[in-house]
């Protein structure tokens, strides 16, 4: 709450980062700053893409989601309580969108996990090296999506989190914040397992 | 501050990967790299989600698009196909036939009513038609392109106005 009322005598969004910037953003876009609300769209898109992803949905399916969570926002622009809570807005609300999105059945196919690292463009380095490394990659690539939903959720969230907030990613899991290094920590191991069963070297 | 925040640094990138193991830490650093490659954000997405959100007004209800195979035929070749978008209470589907620039629509909406559709295009502005009373509609020639249908909802009087808005779809 004091965050809101200290808003107009807060620094233009344009000048703060991190979430601080976000919740500028936020305010900004209610008062019809449609710059602003381009920045939290194309600085929040990498964290909307990977849940849609992470909950399982196939390229093409994720984007009619992240884009009803962005025309979602529209609507609560006015609603979501804290500013500073965005991403904690973003990820269940994408998470929810990507169930409906899934229906019933729920199993609709990946692309397969070779085809996918088949598509990768190779350049800026010797064949052999690349071929190399498009074979290990293939190998972690098709562990990780051996890996139970909710750690290649959180693995994914991990590795973002250089840019979403990491208090977001805990609340995303239903967890408390502190079991979230664990639990990552065992996805990992997982993720080693499957990879040295893929024939890889971690 | 108050003791429920949590503590400074606490979501910087690097605190995500303190306590992990070595070969933890690199088979991140790798997984990370590998995401980026085999599982980017797509190029126009960003884009789409910008002209999506560009509206005049911003209370919409959000359509879902039905029967993602039919979609996934007008998204890979642009024959004549029939699109489908519904929100709680309402069923949209639209017949789109080749014409000289685009397509011609023809529409029928479910609960009929004197409704108005528009069709956005990136780049080609919007237009406009009425449904009659039996929910059917047509537009002669809409642009191909990267498309948004909005349903403004007749109201009776006294009610709130309401727009329906779909995802778009390059068309």
């Amino acid at each position: 709450m004091g965050g809101r009322q200290a808003a107009s005598a807060s620094p233009h969004w344009e000048e703060l980062s991190g979430h601080d910037r976000h919740a500028a953003c936020l305010v900004a876009a209610r008062a019809g700053d449609r710059e602003a609300l381009d920045a939290l769209v194309v600085e929040l898109m990498p964290l909307v893409w990977h849940v849609a992803r992470g909950q399982g949905l196939g390229r093409t399916e994720a984007e009619d989601v992240v884009q009803t969570v962005w025309l979602t926002l529209l609507r609560h622009l006015h609603t979501v309580s804290e500013p500073k809570a965005l991403a904690s807005w973003l990820i269940p609300t994408t998470r929810r969108a990507a169930r409906r999105g899934n229906g019933a059945g729920a199993d609709r196919e990946e692309p397969l996990a070779d085809d996918m690292v088949a598509q990768v463009p190779t350049e800026h380095a010797l064949p052999e090296r690349e071929a190399l490394r498009s074979d290990r990659d293939r190998r972690l690539w098709t562990a990780f999506r051996r890996l139970p939903q909710r750690c290649q959720e959180l693995l994914r969230l991990t590795v973002l989190a250089g840019r979403a907030e990491y208090g977001a990613v805990a609340e995303a899991l239903r967890m408390p914040r502190g079991s979230i290094g664990p639990t990552r920590g065992r996805c990992l191991e997982m993720l080693r397992g499957l990879f040295a069963t893929e024939g890889g070297s971690p | 501050m108050t003791p429920n925040d949590r503590p400074a640094g606490w979501d910087a990138g690097d605190d995500a990967r303190t306590s992990l193991s070595e070969p933890g830490t690199r088979l991140l650093a790798e997984l990370d790299d590998l995401l980026d490659q085999v599982d980017p954000v797509p190029t126009d997405l960003v884009d789409r989600v910008r002209f999506a959100v560009d509206l005049e007004h911003l209370d919409v209800e959000v359509a879902r698009w039905e029967r993602v195979d039919e979609l996934a035929g007008v998204r890979g070749k642009g024959s004549p196909s029939t699109i489908t978008f519904t929100v709680e209470d309402l069923t949209v589907m639209v017949s789109l036939t080749p014409a000289v620039r685009g397509y011609r629509f023809d529409g029928w909406l479910v609960p009929g009513g004197p409704h108005t559709i528009e069709v956005r295009v990136d780049g080609h502005g919007s237009t406009s038609t009425a449904a009659d009373d039996g929910g059917r509609f047509a537009l002669a020639e809409v642009p191909r392109g990267l498309t948004q249908i909005l349903v403004h909802l007749a109201v009776p009087l006294g009610q709130l106005a309401r727009t329906v808005a779909t995802p778009t779809i390059v068309l």
